[in-house]
Protein backbone atom coordinates (compact mmCIF):
# COMPACT_ATOMS: atom_id res chain seq x y z
CA UNK A 1 0.00 0.00 0.00
CA UNK A 2 1.35 3.58 -1.22
CA UNK A 3 2.42 6.18 1.64
CA UNK A 4 -0.53 8.54 -0.23
CA UNK A 5 -3.32 5.29 0.36
CA UNK A 6 -2.40 4.97 3.79
CA UNK A 7 -3.18 8.56 4.30
CA UNK A 8 -6.10 8.87 2.70
CA UNK A 9 -7.39 6.40 5.34
CA UNK A 10 -6.91 8.82 8.13
CA UNK A 11 -9.81 10.79 8.81
CA UNK A 12 -10.15 14.09 6.93
CA UNK A 13 -7.47 13.25 4.73
CA UNK A 14 -9.73 13.64 1.77
CA UNK A 15 -12.07 15.92 1.43
CA UNK A 16 -14.84 16.14 -1.39
CA UNK A 17 -15.32 19.20 -3.60
CA UNK A 18 -16.95 20.41 -6.78
CA UNK A 19 -15.10 19.43 -9.58
CA UNK A 20 -14.71 23.44 -10.65
CA UNK A 21 -11.67 25.63 -10.19
CA UNK A 22 -13.33 28.31 -8.29
CA UNK A 23 -15.01 25.89 -5.98
CA UNK A 24 -11.96 24.54 -5.13
CA UNK A 25 -10.15 27.83 -4.65
CA UNK A 26 -13.31 29.01 -2.56
CA UNK A 27 -13.28 26.30 -0.37
CA UNK A 28 -9.52 26.43 -0.30
CA UNK A 29 -9.09 29.82 0.72
CA UNK A 30 -12.61 29.11 3.56
CA UNK A 31 -10.18 26.80 4.96
CA UNK A 32 -7.21 29.15 5.12
CA UNK A 33 -5.34 26.92 3.11
CA UNK A 34 -4.25 29.65 0.21
CA UNK A 35 -2.09 32.84 -0.17
CA UNK A 36 -4.93 34.36 -1.39
CA UNK A 37 -4.30 33.32 -5.02
CA UNK A 38 -5.67 30.53 -6.87
CA UNK A 39 -4.01 26.85 -6.94
CA UNK A 40 -3.95 23.73 -8.50
CA UNK A 41 -6.52 21.41 -6.92
CA UNK A 42 -3.71 19.04 -5.23
CA UNK A 43 -5.85 15.57 -5.82
CA UNK A 44 -4.51 12.06 -4.79
CA UNK A 45 -3.23 11.74 -8.28
CA UNK A 46 -1.40 14.95 -8.73
CA UNK A 47 0.61 14.77 -5.30
CA UNK A 48 1.49 11.21 -6.05
CA UNK A 49 2.92 12.65 -9.65
CA UNK A 50 4.71 15.37 -7.62
CA UNK A 51 6.26 12.35 -5.75
CA UNK A 52 8.29 11.14 -8.94
CA UNK A 53 11.22 12.94 -8.21
CA UNK A 54 11.44 12.11 -4.36
CA UNK A 55 14.00 9.53 -2.50
CA UNK A 56 12.73 10.07 0.68
CA UNK A 57 9.98 7.74 2.55
CA UNK A 58 7.23 10.44 1.99
CA UNK A 59 5.62 10.16 5.21
CA UNK A 60 8.38 10.79 7.26
CA UNK A 61 8.46 14.31 8.37
CA UNK A 62 11.68 16.69 6.76
CA UNK A 63 10.86 19.27 9.22
CA UNK A 64 9.06 20.47 11.50
CA UNK A 65 7.63 23.94 10.60
CA UNK A 66 7.10 26.44 13.67
CA UNK A 67 4.82 28.39 15.12
CA UNK A 68 2.81 25.10 15.12
CA UNK A 69 5.64 22.52 14.37
CA UNK A 70 3.61 21.15 12.06
CA UNK A 71 5.03 17.73 10.17
CA UNK A 72 6.17 18.70 6.82
CA UNK A 73 6.14 14.89 5.38
CA UNK A 74 6.69 15.15 1.55
CA UNK A 75 3.55 14.39 0.96
CA UNK A 76 2.62 16.82 2.86
CA UNK A 77 5.17 19.77 1.02
CA UNK A 78 3.71 18.01 -2.47
CA UNK A 79 0.32 19.00 -1.89
CA UNK A 80 1.84 22.48 -1.03
CA UNK A 81 3.88 22.21 -4.39
CA UNK A 82 1.04 20.89 -6.19
CA UNK A 83 -0.99 24.11 -5.04
CA UNK A 84 1.56 26.51 -5.92
CA UNK A 85 2.46 25.19 -9.85
CA UNK A 86 5.17 23.45 -9.42
CA UNK A 87 6.43 20.55 -11.84
CA UNK A 88 8.00 16.82 -10.23
CA UNK A 89 11.28 18.13 -11.08
CA UNK A 90 11.06 21.22 -9.16
CA UNK A 91 9.92 19.05 -6.07
CA UNK A 92 13.48 18.36 -4.74
CA UNK A 93 14.19 21.51 -4.63
CA UNK A 94 11.41 23.03 -2.32
CA UNK A 95 12.11 20.05 0.01
CA UNK A 96 15.94 21.57 -0.12
CA UNK A 97 15.01 24.97 0.69
CA UNK A 98 13.02 23.56 3.72
CA UNK A 99 15.69 21.58 4.80
CA UNK A 100 18.05 24.81 4.69
CA UNK A 101 15.14 26.83 6.88
CA UNK A 102 15.17 24.04 9.44
CA UNK A 103 18.65 24.74 10.63
CA UNK A 104 19.00 26.23 14.23
CA UNK A 105 21.07 29.38 12.66
CA UNK A 106 17.71 30.47 10.29
CA UNK A 107 16.36 31.37 13.19
CA UNK A 108 12.96 30.01 11.02
CA UNK A 109 10.39 30.35 14.80
CA UNK A 110 11.71 33.42 14.95
CA UNK A 111 10.94 34.78 11.25
CA UNK A 112 7.77 33.30 11.02
CA UNK A 113 6.35 34.66 14.28
CA UNK A 114 8.04 38.31 13.95
CA UNK A 115 6.51 41.68 12.98
CA UNK A 116 9.49 42.54 10.87
CA UNK A 117 8.56 41.89 7.05
CA UNK A 118 10.87 38.77 6.37
CA UNK A 119 10.25 35.60 4.53
CA UNK A 120 12.89 33.26 3.24
CA UNK A 121 14.90 34.50 -0.22
CA UNK A 122 16.25 31.38 -2.20
CA UNK A 123 19.14 31.64 -3.66
CA UNK A 124 19.75 28.81 -5.96
CA UNK A 125 23.33 27.86 -7.66
CA UNK A 126 24.20 24.78 -9.49
CA UNK A 127 23.63 22.84 -12.56
CA UNK A 128 20.30 21.69 -11.89
CA UNK A 129 18.67 25.27 -11.11
CA UNK A 130 19.64 25.69 -14.60
CA UNK A 131 18.35 22.42 -15.74
CA UNK A 132 14.96 22.80 -14.12
CA UNK A 133 14.62 26.52 -15.44
CA UNK A 134 15.23 29.05 -13.04
CA UNK A 135 15.61 32.19 -14.21
CA UNK A 136 18.91 33.92 -13.24
CA UNK A 137 18.56 36.87 -15.97
CA UNK A 138 15.89 39.55 -16.86
CA UNK A 139 13.53 40.04 -13.90
CA UNK A 140 15.25 37.28 -11.67
CA UNK A 141 13.11 38.97 -8.69
CA UNK A 142 10.17 39.42 -10.53
CA UNK A 143 7.82 37.41 -11.86
CA UNK A 144 6.91 35.03 -14.92
CA UNK A 145 9.17 32.35 -14.95
CA UNK A 146 7.45 29.14 -13.70
CA UNK A 147 10.40 27.21 -11.67
CA UNK A 148 10.89 30.58 -9.51
CA UNK A 149 7.74 31.72 -9.37
CA UNK A 150 6.23 27.89 -7.96
CA UNK A 151 9.34 26.93 -5.92
CA UNK A 152 9.03 29.88 -3.76
CA UNK A 153 5.48 29.99 -3.53
CA UNK A 154 5.28 25.80 -2.47
CA UNK A 155 8.24 27.20 0.21
CA UNK A 156 5.33 29.74 1.15
CA UNK A 157 2.16 27.77 1.38
CA UNK A 158 4.05 24.87 3.06
CA UNK A 159 5.02 27.80 5.87
CA UNK A 160 1.64 28.87 5.89
CA UNK A 161 -0.15 25.56 5.48
CA UNK A 162 2.04 23.47 7.72
CA UNK A 163 3.74 25.64 10.15
CA UNK A 164 0.60 27.85 10.84
CA UNK A 165 2.16 31.35 9.38
CA UNK A 166 -1.53 32.99 9.31
CA UNK A 167 -1.74 36.77 9.66
CA UNK A 168 -2.52 37.70 13.03
CA UNK A 169 -2.33 34.45 14.78
CA UNK A 170 1.40 32.85 13.61
CA UNK A 171 2.54 35.40 11.42
CA UNK A 172 2.94 38.78 13.29
CA UNK A 173 4.04 40.77 10.53
CA UNK A 174 3.08 44.57 10.53
CA UNK A 175 2.98 44.97 6.99
CA UNK A 176 4.50 42.22 5.44
CA UNK A 177 6.29 42.52 2.01
CA UNK A 178 4.80 41.07 -1.51
CA UNK A 179 8.06 38.80 -1.42
CA UNK A 180 6.09 36.93 0.81
CA UNK A 181 4.38 35.52 -2.56
CA UNK A 182 7.43 34.11 -3.71
CA UNK A 183 11.13 34.83 -3.47
CA UNK A 184 13.03 32.72 -5.45
CA UNK A 185 16.29 33.39 -7.49
CA UNK A 186 19.15 31.49 -9.22
CA UNK A 187 22.41 32.93 -9.38
CA UNK A 188 23.32 33.99 -12.99
CA UNK A 189 26.71 32.32 -12.98
CA UNK A 190 27.99 32.74 -16.26
CA UNK A 191 27.55 36.27 -15.85
CA UNK A 192 29.73 36.30 -12.77
CA UNK A 193 33.26 37.83 -12.85
CA UNK A 194 33.68 36.50 -9.20
CA UNK A 195 33.03 32.74 -7.60
CA UNK A 196 29.59 31.42 -7.15
CA UNK A 197 28.01 31.89 -4.18
CA UNK A 198 28.31 28.35 -3.80
CA UNK A 199 32.12 27.93 -4.71
CA UNK A 200 32.54 30.64 -2.24
CA UNK A 201 30.86 28.22 0.52
CA UNK A 202 33.09 25.39 -0.54
CA UNK A 203 30.84 23.76 -2.44
CA UNK A 204 32.06 22.42 -6.15
CA UNK A 205 31.22 24.35 -9.08
CA UNK A 206 28.71 21.21 -10.32
CA UNK A 207 26.63 21.21 -6.79
CA UNK A 208 23.54 22.11 -6.59
CA UNK A 209 22.51 24.64 -3.50
CA UNK A 210 20.17 26.78 -2.15
CA UNK A 211 20.88 29.19 0.30
CA UNK A 212 18.16 30.78 2.58
CA UNK A 213 18.00 34.19 3.91
CA UNK A 214 15.09 35.54 5.98
CA UNK A 215 14.90 38.33 3.50
CA UNK A 216 13.18 41.63 3.21
CA UNK A 217 12.02 42.40 0.06
CA UNK A 218 14.88 43.89 -2.90
CA UNK A 219 15.89 47.46 -2.66
CA UNK A 220 17.27 48.79 -5.96
CA UNK A 221 20.81 50.67 -6.50
CA UNK A 222 20.48 52.81 -9.70
CA UNK A 223 23.43 53.79 -11.09
CA UNK A 224 23.81 54.62 -14.44
CA UNK A 225 26.70 57.17 -14.56
CA UNK A 226 29.60 55.86 -12.55
CA UNK A 227 32.67 53.87 -14.92
CA UNK A 228 34.83 52.89 -11.96
CA UNK A 229 34.52 50.38 -8.69
CA UNK A 230 34.58 52.86 -6.28
CA UNK A 231 31.82 54.58 -8.12
CA UNK A 232 29.48 51.84 -8.14
CA UNK A 233 30.40 50.39 -4.64
CA UNK A 234 29.46 54.31 -3.46
CA UNK A 235 26.20 54.04 -4.46
CA UNK A 236 25.29 50.64 -3.49
CA UNK A 237 26.92 52.02 0.00
CA UNK A 238 24.60 55.07 0.41
CA UNK A 239 21.43 52.51 -0.46
CA UNK A 240 22.51 50.02 2.31
CA UNK A 241 22.90 53.41 4.91
CA UNK A 242 19.63 53.55 5.83
CA UNK A 243 18.58 54.33 9.92
CA UNK A 244 15.32 51.61 9.83
CA UNK A 245 17.03 48.74 9.11
CA UNK A 246 17.48 45.54 11.30
CA UNK A 247 20.75 45.32 10.38
CA UNK A 248 21.83 47.93 11.72
CA UNK A 249 21.49 45.95 15.01
CA UNK A 250 22.70 42.44 14.43
CA UNK A 251 25.07 40.00 13.49
CA UNK A 252 23.60 39.22 10.39
CA UNK A 253 24.20 39.45 6.90
CA UNK A 254 22.53 41.02 4.07
CA UNK A 255 22.53 40.06 0.66
CA UNK A 256 23.79 42.42 -2.53
CA UNK A 257 22.86 40.98 -5.74
CA UNK A 258 24.72 43.00 -8.47
CA UNK A 259 23.56 43.63 -11.72
CA UNK A 260 25.78 41.76 -14.23
CA UNK A 261 26.85 45.00 -15.62
CA UNK A 262 27.53 46.38 -11.96
CA UNK A 263 29.52 43.72 -11.09
CA UNK A 264 31.13 43.52 -14.31
CA UNK A 265 32.15 46.99 -13.71
CA UNK A 266 33.42 46.71 -10.31
CA UNK A 267 35.63 43.26 -11.28
CA UNK A 268 36.94 45.43 -14.24
CA UNK A 269 38.50 47.98 -11.30
CA UNK A 270 40.31 45.02 -9.85
CA UNK A 271 38.12 44.36 -6.64
CA UNK A 272 37.88 40.70 -5.68
CA UNK A 273 34.67 39.24 -4.00
CA UNK A 274 36.58 39.88 -0.57
CA UNK A 275 38.02 43.32 -1.35
CA UNK A 276 34.03 44.44 -2.43
CA UNK A 277 32.94 42.89 1.29
CA UNK A 278 35.50 44.75 2.61
CA UNK A 279 34.86 48.12 0.73
CA UNK A 280 30.87 47.89 1.48
CA UNK A 281 31.56 47.19 5.44
CA UNK A 282 33.24 50.21 5.46
CA UNK A 283 31.84 52.61 3.72
CA UNK A 284 27.90 51.96 4.35
CA UNK A 285 28.17 53.34 7.69
CA UNK A 286 26.29 56.48 9.40
CA UNK A 287 26.91 58.65 12.06
CA UNK A 288 25.20 57.68 15.21
CA UNK A 289 23.21 60.90 15.10
CA UNK A 290 21.36 59.55 11.93
CA UNK A 291 19.18 58.28 14.88
CA UNK A 292 16.72 59.61 17.16
CA UNK A 293 17.60 60.45 20.35
CA UNK A 294 15.53 57.95 21.88
CA UNK A 295 17.20 55.20 19.38
CA UNK A 296 20.62 56.43 20.45
CA UNK A 297 19.83 56.70 24.34
CA UNK A 298 17.76 52.88 23.88
CA UNK A 299 19.23 51.21 21.54
CA UNK A 300 22.83 52.15 21.25
CA UNK A 301 23.92 53.40 24.89
CA UNK A 302 22.13 50.74 26.68
CA UNK A 303 21.31 48.16 24.97
CA UNK A 304 25.15 48.06 23.45
CA UNK A 305 26.60 49.51 25.93
CA UNK A 306 29.73 48.35 25.84
CA UNK A 307 30.47 49.56 22.27
CA UNK A 308 28.55 52.67 22.58
CA UNK A 309 27.78 53.83 26.49
CA UNK A 310 30.34 57.02 25.93
CA UNK A 311 30.81 57.26 21.99
CA UNK A 312 30.99 60.18 20.14
CA UNK A 313 28.01 61.43 18.40
CA UNK A 314 30.40 60.77 14.30
CA UNK A 315 30.59 57.63 15.63
CA UNK A 316 29.88 55.42 12.26
CA UNK A 317 27.42 52.72 12.76
CA UNK A 318 28.30 49.39 10.88
CA UNK A 319 25.20 48.01 8.44
CA UNK A 320 26.21 44.56 9.42
CA UNK A 321 29.02 43.27 11.82
CA UNK A 322 31.93 41.68 10.03
CA UNK A 323 32.76 42.30 6.51
CA UNK A 324 32.18 38.64 5.46
CA UNK A 325 29.10 38.66 6.71
CA UNK A 326 27.63 40.28 3.84
CA UNK A 327 26.45 37.64 0.72
CA UNK A 328 27.83 38.86 -2.79
CA UNK A 329 25.65 37.52 -5.39
CA UNK A 330 25.62 38.52 -9.23
CA UNK A 331 21.78 38.16 -10.56
CA UNK A 332 19.69 39.79 -13.38
CA UNK A 333 20.03 40.53 -16.99
CA UNK A 334 21.29 43.77 -18.70
CA UNK A 335 20.97 46.85 -17.23
CA UNK A 336 22.34 49.90 -14.89
CA UNK A 337 20.76 48.07 -11.60
CA UNK A 338 21.82 45.96 -8.43
CA UNK A 339 19.60 44.45 -5.52
CA UNK A 340 20.41 45.06 -1.78
CA UNK A 341 18.39 42.75 0.70
CA UNK A 342 18.40 43.53 3.79
CA UNK A 343 17.34 41.07 6.39
CA UNK A 344 15.57 40.10 9.63
CA UNK A 345 19.07 40.54 11.35
CA UNK A 346 18.33 37.80 14.44
CA UNK A 347 19.48 35.08 11.33
CA UNK A 348 22.04 33.31 9.42
CA UNK A 349 21.76 32.15 5.73
CA UNK A 350 22.01 28.41 5.42
CA UNK A 351 23.09 26.39 2.54
CA UNK A 352 22.49 22.93 1.39
CA UNK A 353 23.58 21.02 -1.59
CA UNK A 354 21.18 18.49 -3.03
CA UNK A 355 22.18 15.04 -2.56
CA UNK A 356 20.50 11.84 -3.38
CA UNK A 357 19.26 9.48 -0.45
CA UNK A 358 22.87 7.99 -0.70
CA UNK A 359 25.04 11.11 -0.17
CA UNK A 360 26.32 11.44 -3.46
CA UNK A 361 25.28 15.18 -5.05
CA UNK A 362 22.77 15.50 -7.62
CA UNK A 363 24.08 16.50 -10.94
CA UNK A 364 21.09 16.44 -12.82
CA UNK A 365 17.39 16.08 -12.20
CA UNK A 366 17.35 12.68 -13.86
CA UNK A 367 19.22 11.09 -11.24
CA UNK A 368 16.54 11.64 -8.64
CA UNK A 369 13.38 10.32 -10.90
CA UNK A 370 11.81 6.78 -9.32
CA UNK A 371 10.56 4.11 -11.19
CA UNK B 1 7.86 29.47 30.42
CA UNK B 2 6.66 26.46 29.01
CA UNK B 3 9.52 23.99 30.15
CA UNK B 4 9.08 25.67 33.48
CA UNK B 5 5.28 24.84 33.73
CA UNK B 6 6.27 21.28 32.89
CA UNK B 7 8.65 20.90 35.54
CA UNK B 8 6.14 22.31 37.87
CA UNK B 9 6.67 26.04 38.55
CA UNK B 10 4.58 28.30 38.33
CA UNK B 11 5.27 30.40 35.35
CA UNK B 12 3.74 33.12 33.26
CA UNK B 13 3.63 35.17 30.15
CA UNK B 14 2.70 38.51 29.92
CA UNK B 15 1.40 39.22 26.70
CA UNK B 16 -0.20 42.14 24.91
CA UNK B 17 -3.30 42.10 23.44
CA UNK B 18 -2.70 42.14 19.81
CA UNK B 19 -0.40 38.92 20.45
CA UNK B 20 -2.97 37.11 22.46
CA UNK B 21 -4.14 34.80 19.78
CA UNK B 22 -0.63 34.27 19.48
CA UNK B 23 0.42 33.65 22.88
CA UNK B 24 -2.78 31.09 22.60
CA UNK B 25 -2.00 29.17 20.15
CA UNK B 26 1.56 28.15 21.12
CA UNK B 27 0.65 27.74 24.30
CA UNK B 28 -1.11 24.81 23.04
CA UNK B 29 1.78 24.01 20.55
CA UNK B 30 3.94 23.76 23.81
CA UNK B 31 1.40 21.46 25.30
CA UNK B 32 0.52 23.76 28.18
CA UNK B 33 -2.62 24.73 27.26
CA UNK B 34 -3.90 26.71 30.76
CA UNK B 35 -0.21 28.66 30.51
CA UNK B 36 -1.35 32.08 32.18
CA UNK B 37 -1.21 35.04 29.81
CA UNK B 38 -1.43 38.36 31.44
CA UNK B 39 -2.60 40.38 29.59
CA UNK B 40 -1.77 43.93 28.91
CA UNK B 41 -2.56 46.84 26.15
CA UNK B 42 0.07 46.71 23.33
CA UNK B 43 2.62 47.73 22.85
CA UNK B 44 5.50 46.36 25.20
CA UNK B 45 8.22 48.06 22.90
CA UNK B 46 8.70 51.99 22.32
CA UNK B 47 7.02 53.06 25.72
CA UNK B 48 8.61 55.50 28.60
CA UNK B 49 8.60 54.46 32.36
CA UNK B 50 5.34 55.64 33.09
CA UNK B 51 3.63 53.64 30.21
CA UNK B 52 5.82 50.59 31.35
CA UNK B 53 4.41 50.97 34.87
CA UNK B 54 0.90 51.30 33.60
CA UNK B 55 1.01 48.21 32.37
CA UNK B 56 2.51 46.40 35.21
CA UNK B 57 -0.20 47.92 37.15
CA UNK B 58 -2.51 45.80 35.07
CA UNK B 59 -0.10 42.69 34.75
CA UNK B 60 0.56 42.38 38.58
CA UNK B 61 -3.00 41.70 39.89
CA UNK B 62 -3.70 38.81 37.67
CA UNK B 63 -0.22 37.87 38.69
CA UNK B 64 -1.35 37.71 41.77
CA UNK B 65 -4.54 36.34 41.10
CA UNK B 66 -2.83 33.14 39.08
CA UNK B 67 -0.36 32.74 42.26
CA UNK B 68 -3.24 32.49 44.97
CA UNK B 69 -5.36 29.70 42.91
CA UNK B 70 -2.29 27.65 42.15
CA UNK B 71 -1.92 28.08 46.04
CA UNK B 72 -5.40 27.26 47.04
CA UNK B 73 -5.31 24.26 44.60
CA UNK B 74 -2.18 23.08 45.77
CA UNK B 75 -3.41 23.44 49.31
CA UNK B 76 -6.93 21.70 48.41
CA UNK B 77 -4.84 18.83 46.75
CA UNK B 78 -2.78 17.87 49.90
CA UNK B 79 -6.01 17.76 52.06
CA UNK B 80 -7.72 15.41 49.74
Amino acid sequence: MSAITTLLQKPGALIECDDDPEAVFDLLCAKGWSDGLPVIPPTPERVARMLTYCDRDPGQPVIHVPPRFGAATPIRVAANAVMAGCKPEYFPLVLLALEALAEEQYNLYGTQATTHPCTPMLIFNGPVAKEIGLNSGHNVMGNYHRANAAIGRAVRLALVNIGAAIPGTGDMATAGTPAKFTFCVAENEAANPWEPLHVELGYPQDATTVTVVAAEGPHNVNDHESLSAEGILMMIAGTMATTGSNNAYYASQPVIAFGPEHAATVAAGGMSKAQVKQWLFDHATLPMSRWSPDNIARRFRRRQAEQYANAPLDTPIHMWAKPDDLIVIVAGGAGKHSQYVPTFGETRAATRPLKRADGELVKSIAELKRG
Amino acid sequence: MAQLTKRGVLAAVVCSDSFMKLGKAQAKVFGVPDLPLLEIKHPLGGLNMDKVRERAAVAMPQLLKFIKASREKTGSEQQS
